[in-house]
């Protein structure tokens, strides 16, 4: 097993166009520790936006970025996923479901290592929310795209990217150990990834309903696999008006919907992985006990 | 505000705990029906999740917020079980 597995890193994006742009920023080898430029792809796939990104709005960032036009753009991004899936030249896969979350700077350097650790390695990364408190209480608090820039302003960003945990909110409120419902970003070796199928595109509901949970839950349910949830890194989602993050009825409608569709999709509850698997802490570059 | 039924109190009950001892792969006896969800392990979005479940065992819409109102199995079938209906 090698720590310097090629890697591709799907991002989907729909009309995003500020947040994409700090998302693959917060990718590039400028910005990522420990990555080479020639050690990673960005491959950005579009799901049907009215001014799909070029790879030419990147090419400042001396990334390998790439970016594909979904053939089948749907309301479910999982489609997406699958041609970027398909698309990767990497042997490690990290698929952002959501192109709207900022990576930390050793994100891609850990996911990487902890990779290594395992052949059968599920890696995850922890899910934060820029803000005081989770986004779904945006209508209460007042919190908007231009309260986000200032925030962002405030740390100076990008220059420092540990200090988004700063002004960030984690998803995991049961702490690193806690009940893991999903991950974005997720890293699993191509082979997991095509043993997995992929995500399951019958998941047709908007942003997908719990596509990516249910893509969570398979991979840790595929025989022999090892959780490893990376400590110490994340990725922080910016306020964009998506479906589950922008207001607390929405998140409670998607939340509730989705999960009756899991349950007639599945023939099971939803429920989170619970199995707190490995702890990898990327400042140590080690396994915490 | 109008008092959702959503079943029969003892079926509701059962439905309740046989529902969060296998989400938390818990024997059913270690289950204290007056803890609040959020003390059993069942957080806000399960506790979202499981409105979902029940809407779909019971055919009945159910507001996740009826769960916050009522955090606990007890507080919850006080509120929302019902004598059975007659035939």
């Amino acid at each position: 097993m090698s720590a310097s597995l090629p890697v591709s890193l799907v991002v989907v994006s729909y009309e995003m166009a500020r947040e994409l742009a700090r998302t693959i920023l917060s990718l590039s080898p400028g910005y990522q520790r420990g990555c080479a430029p020639a050690d990673y792809e960005i491959v950005i796939v579009d799901n049907g936006s009215s001014r799909p990104p070029a790879a030419e709005d990147f090419a400042h960032l001396g990334a390998c970025v790439r970016t594909l036009r979904c053939s089948r753009p749907s309301q479910s991004p999982a489609a997406a996923i699958n041609e970027g899936l398909a698309a990767a030249r990497g042997e490690l896969v990290g698929v952002w479901i959501d192109g709207a979350r900022i990576a930390s700077p050793g994100l891609v350097a850990a996911c990487r290592a902890a990779t290594a650790l395992h052949p059968r390695a599920v890696v995850a990364t922890i899910n934060h929310q820029l803000g005081p408190k989770l986004q779904f209480h945006a209508e209460d608090t007042g919190y908007d795209r231009h309260v986000e820039d200032r925030l962002l302003a405030s740390i100076g960003w990008p220059t420092d990217g540990y200090r988004l945990f700063e002004i960030a909110t984690t998803e995991l409120r049961a702490g690193v150990r806690g009940p893991m419902l999903e991950s974005n970003a997720l890293f699993l070796r191509r082979t997991l990834w095509d043993e997995l199928h992929g995500y399951d595109e019958r998941f047709t509901e908007p942003g997908g309903g719990m596509v990516n949970p249910d893509t969570f839950i398979r991979a840790n349910a595929l025989p022999e696999t090892q959780l490893i949830r990376i400590v110490g890194e994340g990725t922080f989602h910016q306020f964009h008006g998506g479906l589950s993050t922008s207001s607390l009825r929405g998140a409670m409608e998607t939340l509730r919907a989705g999960s009756r569709a899991y349950l007639r999709r599945r023939g099971r509850p939803l429920a989170p992985v619970r199995a707190s698997g490995w702890l990898f802490d990327s400042r140590a570059r080690a396994l915490v006990s | 505000m109008t008092r959702l039924r959503i079943a029969e109190s003892g079926e509701l009950r059962e439905w309740m705990i046989e529902y969060i001892t296998s989400v938390l792969d818990l024997p059913v006896e270690s289950l204290a029906t007056s803890a609040t969800f959020d003390t059993c392990g069942i957080d806000s979005v399960e506790a979202v999740v499981m409105a979902g479940v029940m809407e779909e065992h019971f055919g009945v819409e159910i507001e996740p917020m009826l769960f916050f109102e009522s955090p606990s199995i007890d507080a919850f079938v006080a509120a929302h079980g019902g004598p059975p209906e007659n035939g």
